[in-house]
C-alpha cells in the first residue's frame, strides 16, 4: 500500500508533501509492526499455553489463573507458610497453612460444607511415574472445615448466595527424633456436593473435575514458581535418570553445548585450513576438487548416512556424542565460505610474510588467521547454531541412548513420552526452555546471524 | 590405613570379578518405574549369591526402532522386550536366542497357553510372555448418575450398550457416549465376536457377512448418537476423551489406569467386559502382550536365563500384581485375592484379567500371521474413517478394503 | 614443476588433509556404498545379502508408501517454494527503507528462523490440534467478520469520499494517499466502535473448531491436509532467511537506477518491474535453488510430527528412507534405492537451474 502510493505528484504543494511522508512512514512502521506480531505472535501465545494447567483448553484464554498477580502473591505466600521457600514451597514440619474456598449456590439450596482431602499423589504416565514421592497424606492433618461468610450475589443472572469456607492443613511437628521429611508438595481436593458451584480460593485450583465438583490442587504451597512456571519446574524434577537421579533435561543441555562447541572448533580449525589452501595455495587440479566440494554440498544427507551410520558403528561410537561430533567435523560448506573470505582479502601481506622465508604453516597461524577473525566469528554462529539444532544425526546416531540425547532428540523424546497422555504443558515448557541459550546467543550476535547468512548465500 | 585400603581394594576386585551385569531393555514411561523396582526388590536379591546382577533400562518413543538399531550395533542388552505385533520377522531373523535349551518343558507349561504360542515359531519359543493386556469397558460412574442411566454390565449386548450410551449422550448434551476410534485395535474386538477371523483356513482375508455386521454396528455409533468420531474431540484414542469428561465410556486396557492416575485422579469410573454379540451371545477380545527375549549375542545368555526365570518367577509376578502394576502371565495367578480387592484400579485389573479367560469369549493374540500388523490393519482403519466421516457407504468401504487386502495378503 | 611450487602443493595437500579425509569417509565413500546397497537386499539385522539387480528400484515404483512419499515431496517442494519465494520477495520490498529502528525489526522477524526445528515443530503441533490455537484464531476471525466488513467498508468509504473531494478542488492526491487514508482509519474506527456500541453490528457468537489438521484424511489440491500443516510451518520458518537473501540483493541495486526511473516518469510499480525484478533476477534463482533443495530434503518436521499425524499423510522421501532403514528388517538396500531417488532429483534440479542461470547471463 505505501509504496504504491509513492507517486511523482509534481502539482501537490510543499506542505501536502510533507504530510504524505510522515504519513507514509506511519504505514509502514504500522506495517512493520503487524509483521513482527505475525513471527512473534505464535511464540507468544504458545508461551502462554505453557503456563497453562491444561495448554489446549477450549476457548484459549489469555488470561488465566497463573497470570494473575492474585494467584502469583497467593503462591508466594504460601510457599513461605509450607516450608519457608516463596519460589518452589513445600511442605515442612511445623507448617500451619489456613485455605478458604468459597462456593456458588442458586437460591433455594442449603449449603453444605464441603470435604476436604489431602490425597496421595502418584504421576501415573511419563518419567514421574518412576520416582516414588514422599507423600504428603502421610504427614498433613486437615482441621474441620468452618463456614465463615454468606452474602447474597447474582452469578450469571442467577441469584443466590456466596458461602466461603475455612481451613487448615498442618504438619505437626513431632519430638526431635520424629523422622519428618520435608515433602516437596501438598496435593488437596475439595469436594462439593452437587449444585455447589466454586466460586474462588485462596488459590486458583489447578483443575476441577468431576464436572465441577472437585477442585484440585497439585499443591496448595507451591510457591511461586512452582504454581506459574509449575511446567518448568516439572521438566527438570520429573524428567530424570531412573538410575542415576541425575536431571536429564540438564544432562541434554550439557550434551548440547559438549557437541556444539567441539564441532565448532573442529569446524574453526579445519575449514580455515582447508580454505585458505584453496583460495591461495599452488595445487594442480583445484578447480575440480572445489567444483567436487560444491557438488557434495547438493547431495542430501539421507543419500549417505546409512554407511555413516554403519562406519560409526564399526568405530563403537554409535550412541556416543563423539559419534557426532566425528560425524559433523567439517562441513563442506564451512570450507567454502572460508574459501570465499580467504579470495577477498589482499594477497600483499601474506606475500611479505612468506618473503621473510616463514614457512606456510607459520604464515597461516600467525598473520592469516588473526586476519579472518570476522569471517571465523561469522562461521562461529552458523556452526553453533546448526549443530545446537541438529535433528537428523542426532537421530540416526544417538538413538536410544537417553543419557547421550541433545536437546532436540530430547524434545522429540518428550514428545513421544507426553504426547499420548496429551501432557501439553511439559512439552512446551521444555520446548522454550531449550530455545534460551540460542536466543541469547541471537540477542547478542544478532549481526553475526543477519550478515552470516546473507554473504554466505548471495556470495555461492 | 593401609589394611583398610587393602580391604577396600579387595571388595571392589572382589565385586567386579564376581558379578556378572545382566542388561535389560524394555518400554520406557510406566515400564521404567515398574521393571526398575522390581529388580531392585525381587530379582536382584534372589540372585544375588550367585553373582548376577540385572539392570534396566527404559527407551521413549520409538522402542521398535530403537532396538533394531541397538540390535544391528551390537549394543542390544541380554534380555529385552518384544511386542507380538511385530514378533515374527524379528523371530525370523535368528537375532533372538530360542528359549527351549534353558527351560524345560513343565517350566513353559505354567504360562497362560494363548500367550506362550504367541511367542512360539516354528516350535521354538523366543520369548516368555512378560505381561499382558486385554479390552475393557471403563465407564465414569458421575456421568451415567447424571444421565439417570443404568451402569454398563457385563450382560449388556451391543444393542443395549448402545441404547445406554444413547441416553447419556442425549442427556448430557456436551458428553459423548462413546468417543469411536477408527481403529481395528478396538473395532476387531467386535468383529471376533460375530466369530470372524483375521484370516481363514487358506491364510486369506475374506471381510465376510460376519465382519460386515460388526462393521455396521461399530460405524452406527456415531450416526445413531451413541457416539461421537474421537478426532472431532480433538483427541487421538477413547482413553483421551474418558479422561476428559467429553465421553461417558472408553474401550481401553489396564494401561488407561496410569493415565486417569495424572488427567483426573478423582474421577469415579468403573470397569466391565466388552459386550456381547446378540446374535452369537459371544464376547470377543485382543491379546496385547509382551515377550522377555534373549539376545542372541549375548556374552551372558546363561546368566540372562536366570534372570529371565527370576523375572517371571510367581514371587515377581506377585509383586507386580500386589501393586497394581500389571497382570501376570502365570495361569496359577487367576484366582489370586489381590484380584478381589476394592478399588477402581483393582477392578480395572481385575476384569482386563477377566477378558483373557473363558467369558473373555473369542480371545485372540494382537499379531496378524508373518505381516506388519500395521500394514495389514490400514485398509480397514481407513475403511471405518471413511464409514464414520460419512466419505464412503458400507458396501463401498467393504469392497475396497477387501481389494486392498487381497493385494497385501498374497 | 617448480620445487617450490611442488612444496606448496604438499602444503596445500597438508592443510586439506582433514578435510579431505572427512569428506572421502563421509560422502564418496559413502555415496558409493549407498549405490552398492541399492543393488542389493541387504538389511541392517541380516547377516548377509546378495545382488538383486535394479529389483529395489522397480519394488519402489510399486510401493504405495513410495509413490506416496514422491508426490508429497514434489508437491511440498513446488508449493512451499513458490510461497517462500514471493512472500519473502514482498517482505523484503516492505523492509528496504531506509527508517529509524530497521534493524530491530529485521532482528526480530528473524527468530522463528534460528531456533530448532525440534522446538519450533513441537509448538507447531500444539499449534495445529484440535483446540489449539489456529482454529481458536481462525474462529475468532470469522466471528468478527461482520465487524471487519464493517469496517473495511467504512474505510474505503471515507477514503473515496475524501479523495473525490481533494480531486474535485483540482488536488492530484493518489487513490490511497497516506495522509488521507490515516484519516480514513480514524474515521472509520471510530464508525465502527459506534455501529458495534449500538449493535447495529456485531459479531457472530464463537463456536467450538471444526476443523482438524493433523489428523485429516482430507486433501487439499492433492495434498493432504497434515502435510499442508507442514507446508505452513515450514514456510513460516524459513521466510526470514530467504528474506535476508533478497534484502542483501536489493541493497546491491545502485540508487541510480531508480532515479533515472523516476526521471523518465515511471511509477513505483514501473519502477519495481523495470529495475527491481530484473536487477533481482541472479538473486531470485539463487532463493529459488536454495527453496528447491531445502525443501525437497525436508526431514526433522515429518520425523517430530511422530504418531501425531497419519505416516501416510506425512511421509516424504528423506524420511522414507530413514523409516525403511530403521523399521522392520532395516530394508538398507530398499531405502538405498529411494535415497538414490532423492539425491538424483536434487541433482537434476541444480543442473536445471545451472542450465537457466547460464541462459540467464547471455541475455
Amino acid at each position: 500500500m505505501a509504496t504504491q502510493a509513492i507517486r511523482p505528484v509534481r502539482k501537490l504543494d510543499e506542505r501536502h508533501l510533507a504530510r504524505q511522508r510522515w504519513a507514509r512512514a506511519g504505514w509502514v512502521y504500522g506495517a512493520m509492526l503487524a509483521l513482527a506480531v505475525f513471527f512473534i505472535g505464535p511464540f507468544y501465545v504458545a508461551f502462554l499455553g505453557s503456563l497453562k494447567d491444561n495448554p489446549l483448553e477450549w476457548p484459549f484464554r489469555y488470561s488465566f489463573a497463573q497470570t494473575q498477580p492474585k494467584n502469583w502473591a497467593a503462591a508466594w505466600r504460601l510457599g513461605q507458610l509450607g516450608a519457608g521457600n516463596p519460589w518452589t514451597g513445600g511442605f515442612a514440619p511445623g507448617a500451619e497453612i489456613p485455605f478458604q474456598i468459597s462456593y456458588f449456590l442458586e437460591e433455594g439450596q442449603e449449603p453444605e460444607p464441603p470435604t476436604v482431602t489431602v490425597p496421595t499423589r502418584r504421576a501415573g504416565a511419563g518419567l514421574g511415574a518412576i520416582f516414588d514421592e514422599v507423600q504428603a497424606a502421610q504427614y498433613a492433618q486437615v482441621s474441620e472445615v468452618q463456614e465463615v461468610n454468606r452474602r447474597p450475589a447474582v452469578v450469571g443472572g442467577r441469584p443466590g448466595q456466596i458461602v466461603t469456607y475455612a481451613f487448615t492443613i498442618r504438619y505437626p511437628k513431632g519430638d526431635a527424633t520424629a523422622n519428618q521429611p520435608t515433602v516437596p508438595r501438598l496435593p488437596l481436593d475439595v469436594e462439593a456436593p452437587r449444585g455447589q458451584q466454586y466460586y474462588a480460593a485462596t488459590l486458583d485450583p489447578n483443575r476441577l473435575e468431576r464436572r465441577g465438583r472437585v477442585a484440585s490442587w497439585d499443591s496448595v504451597t507451591p510457591g511461586f514458581f512452582g504454581y506459574v512456571f509449575r511446567n518448568y519446574v516439572r521438566v527438570f524434577n520429573e524428567a530424570r535418570d531412573p538410575n542415576t537421579g541425575a536431571s536429564f533435561f540438564l544432562r541434554w543441555t550439557a550434551n548440547s553445548f559438549f557437541v556444539s562447541l567441539a564441532v565448532v572448533l573442529t569446524t574453526l580449525l579445519f575449514a580455515s585450513l582447508g580454505g585458505y589452501a584453496l583460495a591461495r595455495m599452488y595445487l594442480p587440479g583445484k578447480n575440480y576438487l572445489f567444483a567436487f566440494i560444491v557438488f557434495s554440498m547438493t547431495v542430501p544427507s539421507q543419500a549417505t548416512f546409512i554407511s555413516n551410520y554403519l562406519v560409526l558403528r564399526d568405530l563403537g561410537l554409535l550412541g556416543s556424542l563423539w559419534g557426532m561430533i566425528v560425524w559433523s567435523a567439517v562441513g563442506a560448506g564451512a570450507v567454502f565460505i572460508m574459501k570465499q573470505f580467504f579470495e577477498s582479502i589482499p594477497r600483499e601481506i601474506e606475500e611479505a610474510a612468506l618473503m621473510d622465508g616463514a614457512t606456510p604453516v607459520t604464515t597461516f597461524f600467525r598473520i592469516i588467521l588473526p586476519m579472518a577473525a570476522p569471517a571465523l566469528g561469522a562461521l562461529t554462529i552458523l556452526t553453533f547454531q546448526g549443530m545446537w539444532n541438529e535433528f537428523f544425526k542426532a537421530a540416526v546416531v544417538l538413538s536410544g541412548q537417553q543419557a547421550s540425547y541433545t536437546l532436540p532428540l530430547g524434545l522429540s523424546f518428550f514428545r513421544s513420552a507426553y504426547g499420548v497422555a496429551g501432557d501439553w504443558g511439559l512439552m512446551l515448557a521444555s520446548a522454550f526452555l531449550s530455545m534460551i541459550p540460542i536466543i541469547i546467543l541471537f540477542v547478542v550476535f544478532q549481526r553475526y546471524f543477519v550478515e552470516g547468512v546473507s554473504t554466505s548465500a548471495l556470495k555461492g | 590405613m593401609k589394611k583398610i585400603l587393602a580391604t577396600l581394594a579387595l571388595a571392589v576386585l572382589g565385586l567386579a570379578s564376581a558379578q556378572t551385569v545382566v542388561k535389560l531393555q524394555g518400554f520406557g514411561g510406566n515400564d521404567t518405574a515398574i521393571i526398575s523396582s522390581l529388580v531392585r526388590e525381587i530379582v536382584n536379591p534372589a540372585l544375588e549369591k550367585e553373582g548376577i546382577r540385572a539392570e534396566y533400562q527404559g527407551i521413549e518413543g520409538d522402542y521398535r526402532a530403537a532396538l533394531l538399531n541397538a540390535l544391528s550395533a551390537g549394543t542390544a542388552a541380554d534380555l529385552f522386550y518384544v511386542d507380538i505385533f511385530w514378533s515374527e520377522p524379528l523371530f525370523a531373523s535368528g537375532r533372538v536366542e530360542p528359549l527351549n535349551k534353558y527351560f524345560t518343558p513343565q517350566e513353559l507349561a505354567v504360562f497362560n497357553r494363548n500367550l506362550l504360542n504367541a511367542f512360539t515359531l516354528r516350535g521354538n519359543v523366543y520369548g516368555l510372555p512378560k505381561d499382558f493386556n486385554t479390552l475393557a469397558v471403563q465407564f465414569n460412574k458421575d456421568l451415567f448418575d447424571e444421565a439417570k442411566v443404568p451402569y454398563p454390565n457385563q450382560t449388556d449386548t451391543w444393542e443395549t450398550f448402545k441404547d445406554k450410551l444413547k441416553r447419556v449422550q442425549a442427556a448430557l448434551k456436551d458428553v459423548a457416549g462413546l468417543c469411536v476410534v477408527a481403529d481395528h485395535a478396538r473395532f476387531g474386538a467386535f468383529a471376533y465376536a460375530t466369530g470372524w477371523r483375521p484370516f481363514n483356513a487358506q491364510g486369506r482375508t475374506v471381510l465376510d457377512a460376519n465382519f460386515r455386521r460388526a462393521f455396521e454396528w461399530y460405524t452406527s455409533l456415531v450416526k445413531d448418537g451413541a457416539g461421537k468420531y474421537a478426532q472431532d474431540l480433538g483427541e487421538g484414542w477413547t482413553g483421551g476423551c474418558f479422561g476428559a469428561e467429553k465421553a461417558a465410556v472408553a474401550i481401553e486396557g489396564a494401561w488407561i489406569g496410569g493415565f486417569l492416575r495424572d488427567k483426573a485422579p478423582n474421577m469415579r469410573y468403573g470397569t466391565t467386559l466388552i459386550p456381547l454379540d446378540p446374535v452369537t451371545k459371544q464376547r470377543g477380545n485382543f491379546i496385547f502382550t509382551v515377550s522377555w527375549s534373549m539376545n542372541a549375542a549375548s556374552k551372558n545368555k546363561e546368566a540372562a536365563a536366570k534372570v529371565l526365570r527370576a523375572l517371571t518367577s510367581p514371587e515377581a509376578q506377585n509383586w507386580i500384581l500386589s501393586r497394581g502394576l500389571a497382570l501376570p502371565s502365570r495361569s496359577a495367578l487367576a484366582n489370586s485375592p489381590i484380584f478381589q480387592r476394592p478399588g477402581k484400579e483393582n477392578e480395572l485389573n481385575r476384569v482386563v484379567f477377566q477378558g483373557s479367560t473363558g467369558v473373555g469369549g473369542a480371545v485372540l493374540p494382537f499379531k496378524f500371521g508373518a505381516l506388519d500388523g500395521g500394514n495389514w490393519m490400514r485398509p480397514i482403519n481407513e475403511a471405518l474413517q471413511a464409514v464414520i466421516t460419512g466419505k464412503k457407504s458400507v458396501d463401498q468401504a467393504i469392497a475396497d478394503a477387501q481389494a486392498e487386502l487381497n493385494r497385501i495378503v498374497r | 614443476m617448480l620445487r617450490s611450487q611442488r612444496t606448496e602443493a604438499l602444503y596445500a595437500l597438508l592443510f586439506l588433509a582433514p578435510f579431505l579425509i572427512h569428506l572421502g569417509i563421509f560422502f564418496v565413500f559413502a555415496f558409493v556404498r549407498t549405490v552398492g546397497f541399492s543393488f542389493t537386499d541387504a538389511t541392517l539385522i541380516g547377516q548377509s545379502s546378495r545382488f538383486v539387480g535394479f529389483s529395489n528400484f522397480v519394488e519402489l515404483f510399486r510401493e504405495p508408501r513410495f509413490l506416496a512419499a514422491l508426490t508429497h515431496s514434489i508437491s511440498f517442494m513446488l508449493v512451499v517454494t513458490t510461497l517462500q519465494t514471493f512472500l519473502a520477495l514482498a517482505l523484503a520490498a516492505v523492509l528496504n527503507q531506509r527508517l529509524r529502528g530497521i534493524t530491530f525489526f529485521r532482528t526480530v522477524y528473524y527468530i522463528p528462523s534460528v531456533l530448532s526445528s525440534a522446538a519450533v515443530t513441537v509448538i507447531a503441533i500444539w499449534f495445529f490440534q484440535k483446540t489449539g490455537f489456529l482454529n481458536t484464531f481462525i474462529g475468532y476471525i470469522g466471528s468478527v467478520a461482520p465487524v471487519l466488513l464493517a469496517f473495511g467498508g467504512l474505510f474505503a468509504l471515507a477514503q473515496a469520499v475524501q479523495v473525490g473531494w481533494e480531486r474535485w478542488r483540482g488536488v492530484p492526491v493518489p487513490w490511497l494517499d497516506p495522509a488521507l487514508a490515516t484519516i480514513s482509519l480514524v474515521v472509520a474506527l471510530a464508525l465502527t466502535w459506534g455501529l458495534v456500541g449500538l449493535g447495529v453490528v456485531r459479531p457472530l457468537e464463537a463456536r467450538p473448531p471444526e476443523f482438524t489438521w493433523l489428523t485429516n484424511p482430507d486433501r487439499f489440491l492433492g495434498i493432504p491436509i497434515p502435510l499442508w500443516s507442514i507446508v505452513i510451518l515450514n514456510t513460516f520458518t524459513t521466510i526470514p532467511t530467504l528474506m535476508l537473501i533478497f534484502l542483501a540483493g536489493l541493497q546491491d541495486i545502485p540508487k541510480s537506477l531508480y532515479e533515472a526511473a523516476s526521471i523518465d516518469g515511471a511509477t513505483p510499480l514501473q519502477q519495481f518491474f523495470s529495475v527491481t525484478v530484473p536487477m533481482l533476477r541472479p538473486v531470485t534463482f539463487l532463493v529459488i535453488t536454495l527453496s528447491l533443495i531445502g525443501t525437497l530434503q525436508m526431514f526433522d518436521q515429518v520425523a517430530l510430527m511422530g504418531d501425531a499425524a497419519p505416516l501416510d499423510s506425512i511421509i516424504v522421501l528423506a524420511y522414507y528412507v530413514y523409516n525403511n532403514v530403521f523399521s522392520g528388517e532395516g530394508q538398507v538396500g530398499l531405502a538405498s534405492a529411494a535415497a538414490l531417488i532423492l539425491a538424483g532429483l536434487t541433482f537434476a534440479i541444480v543442473l536445471l537451474q545451472r542450465a537457466l542461470g547460464v541462459s540467464e547471463k547471455a541475455h
